[in-house]
């Protein structure tokens, strides 16, 4: 989903301004971090076991198609059907067909990015077909028609006392702000829509290969529920989410829910495989999993293939000091914070994130709580340079940047300019620091100030030690 | 429509455009995964004392119930009292056959409507009944495959007179083991999951394998902690000593 109808700069300043979500984004991402830590602080074994995953992912991002091969086979040889899409329009359309020809009307889905990515629900609701998001931060934002906010967390920019006023009006009744009491109401709604659905629709947080298993992962048992309930389920899934072995799993298992809430293991971790097998009371008729490319294809040989390492688990958003300030929505995309500006430049192609490019301070702390070590910061970088090297970025700043450059890599330019500077910047330094400058240059004081250039610079200094 | 031939042509394409990737060592797995298996199996046989205490200490902390029973034939009497507690009336079982105890007579007596799950194949009839059980029942009671020590984990394998949704859809989950059911870690579970999926009675098995660690919980509303969203809002785990 995307909110592009305004500049990244006003949704910033949107965000800024908002006093409720900057204490709820504080506080849920202080939570989360500080439950991260402990959890890993009792884990001494965690930090092996992160390498272990990040090498898992890399060993088969190089034999992808060897993996899927094996993937598509053991699904189909316990009685699931495999789709193939290129593209997001794609996707949903397989998904569209597989409602059409089972005649399904009421959809229930547990979390999935892959199908906000794809935008499912519009699709679905124009298809005739009532899509309900059964995870409880995602039915509060469905109900109020708007977007997640975190990852992981999709409803944390609304109080209780909204949701109550947002019960009340959609589910007919008078609800105490309570979360208790709106959890319980939520329940007895959503339970009836599970056995009323014709369809589960979820996302998959790995493909075991060799057994041909899908893996949920959730804390509230809906995707267990939507996974059992329906007679058909559907799963839609990057094709990068793929792993070699049950071996392989457990691996991920130990540091999923770590990274994401701390916990050693989320509540449900629900291994399926097939629809419903002989001697089975429950399960559905049919299982159809799309493999989504989307644009992860590309970035194999891309300057974004580390991105395709993302196990989604929002720990990067929560340290994020860009994320932690303006929050999921300013960004615009899906997929939000730090590992979301790559995501989204995946998706969607390198111009769509040439604001967002610049929304990090490069401080590394993304790279250093990936459970997987994504290096972040560095393809950020890269993404940073091939918007100059497109010139998608403004004239003004690929000037200003150029004549840096060049200045930066000669010291003859580097001493002539630190000697203008010195004279240049006199009107404009106040308290120690060189504020407000004119012109375009006026952009980046805006919200930033400089160190002025020194009354003598280091390599004048040194000379003078030299001599003495 | 894209077919698979294209799918997999497009990522080879751009699989061979890749160089100087850095190397990696392929994951160490079990070469024999029976054998690997009755390995943790031997050492459990030891070592289930302490992985024992350890399941306890993290079951609680996830906000399990643990109960300790010396037999088999007391574990009716627990969730009977379990029940009281609670006002429940319906209790739903797996399959004698795959439970270990048959629950009917015994609660029965004391006038809960008990029902169990088919282990026949079911027709199309007893899957509505007993789905209309499942969703009326207040308590639900299974076996355990693997009672995983270091989380505090049940393991629960679908299939045959043991269906998935009785550790779901009541509000109170009820899971019975003995000392045979223990591992300590997520890495023995691995083993026992190879060899679980090489073994050729697996076919007799179902769909799904769950791990489940405490109750159904959430904190979407402003992060506050809430039990029993959709699933059960208490998991309660009896040990059974005998062998």
């Amino acid at each position: 989903m995307s909110d592009l109808s305004t500049s990244f700069r006003e949704r910033a300043a949107g965000a800024l301004n908002d006093r409720f979500l900057k204490q709820a984004l504080d506080i849920a991402t202080t939570k989360f971090l500080t439950l991260r830590r402990d959890a890993f602080g009792q884990f001494p074994e965690g930090e092996a076991l992160r390498d272990r995953a990040r090498s898992i992912k890399e060993a088969t991002l190089q034999r992808l198609d060897q993996h899927l091969e094996r993937l598509v086979a053991n699904v189909e040889a316990h009685g699931g059907h495999v789709h193939y899409a290129t593209t997001a329009a794609e996707a949903r359309d397989v998904v569209l067909e597989i409602a059409r020809r089972t005649g399904a009307r009421l959809v229930v889905k547990s979390k999935s990015m892959a199908t906000e990515e794809i935008e499912l629900n519009e699709a679905l609701e124009h298809a005739g077909v009532t899509p309900v998001e059964t995870d409880l931060g995602e039915y509060i934002i469905q109900l109020a028609h708007e977007k997640p906010s975190h990852i992981i967390a999709p409803a944390i920019h609304k109080t209780k006392g909204q949701v109550a006023d947002l019960f009340s009006k959609e589910l007919g009744g008078r609800f105490e702000a309570d979360p208790e009491v709106l959890t319980a109401v939520a329940r007895k709604e959503l339970r009836q829509k599970f056995l009323d659905a014709d369809m589960g629709i979820t996302g998959a947080n790995f493909a075991v290969a060799e057994t041909g298993t899908i893996v949920l992962v959730t804390n509230e048992g809906n995707g267990r529920m939507v996974t059992s309930l329906p007679r058909i389920h559907v799963a839609v899934m990057g094709m990068e989410k793929v792993i070699p072995t049950m071996t392989d799993l457990m691996v991920f298992l130990a540091i999923l829910a770590r990274s994401a809430t701390g916990q050693k293991l989320s509540s449900y971790t629900t291994l399926v495989r097939g629809p419903r097998q002989p001697g089975e009371t429950e399960g559905p008729e049919e299982l159809h999993l799309i493999l989504m490319d989307n644009g992860r294809t590309r970035q194999i040989a891309g300057a974004l293939r580390e991105a395709l390492y993302c196990l989604r688990c929002g720990a990067c958003l929560n340290v994020c000091p860009v994320y932690r300030q303006i929050g999921g929505h300013a960004y615009g995309y899906t997929y939000p914070g730090p590992i979301g500006i790559l995501l989204t430049a995946m998706l969607k192609g390198a111009a769509s994130v040439k604001d967002l490019a610049h929304a990090s301070s490069l401080c590394g702390a993304c790279k250093d709580v990936c459970p997987v070590r994504i290096d972040i910061p560095r393809m950020l970088v890269d993404l940073r340079e091939q918007l100059d090297r497109k010139k998608i970025a403004p004239w003004s700043e690929r000037m200003v940047f150029g004549l840096a450059r060049r200045m930066m890599v000669s010291p003859s330019l580097f001493g002539i300019g630190a000697a203008v500077g010195r004279i240049a910047q006199r009107p404009f330094v106040r308290n120690g620091r060189v504020r407000e400058l004119p012109l375009f240059f006026g952009q980046w004081t805006r919200t930033r100030d400089l160190p002025p250039v020194a009354s003598r610079t280091f390599s004048e200094r040194w000379k003078d030690l030299d001599r003495a | 429509m894209t077919t698979r031939a294209e799918f997999l042509g497009d990522i080879r394409r751009e699989m061979a455009k890749t160089s100087g990737l850095f190397e990696t060592r392929p994951v160490p797995r079990p070469a024999d995964a029976g054998q690997a298996a009755e390995v943790v199996r031997r050492q459990m046989l030891e070592r289930w004392p302490q992985a024992l205490e350890r399941f306890r200490e993290e079951f609680e902390r996830v906000a399990g119930v643990f109960h300790r029973v010396a037999r088999l034939d007391e574990v009716p009497e627990v969730i009977g009292r379990i029940g009281r507690e609670r006002g429940a009336t319906g209790i739903l079982s797996w399959h004698p056959g795959a439970l270990g105890v048959d629950l009917r007579q015994s609660l029965g007596r004391e006038g809960f409507s008990v029902a169990i799950a088919p282990d026949a194949d079911p027709d199309a009839g007893e899957r509505e009944s007993h789905r209309t059980a499942a969703a009326t029942a207040d308590i639900g009671v299974t076996g355990v495959d693997w009672a995983l020590a270091e989380t505090g984990t049940l393991v629960l394998v679908s299939g045959r007179g043991r269906p998935r949704s009785t550790s779901l859809l009541p509000a109170t989950h009820v899971a019975v083991f003995g000392r045979d059911r223990l591992v300590e870690s997520l890495e023995q579970v691995g083993i026992m999951l190879e060899a679980l999926h090489v073994d050729p009675a697996r076919t007799m098995s179902g769909a799904v394998i769950n791990f489940i660690t405490g109750p159904s919980r959430t904190a979407d509303i402003e992060l506050t902690l809430t039990r029993g969203v959709h699933g059960p809002k208490e998991v309660h785990a009896i040990f059974v000593e005998e062998r």
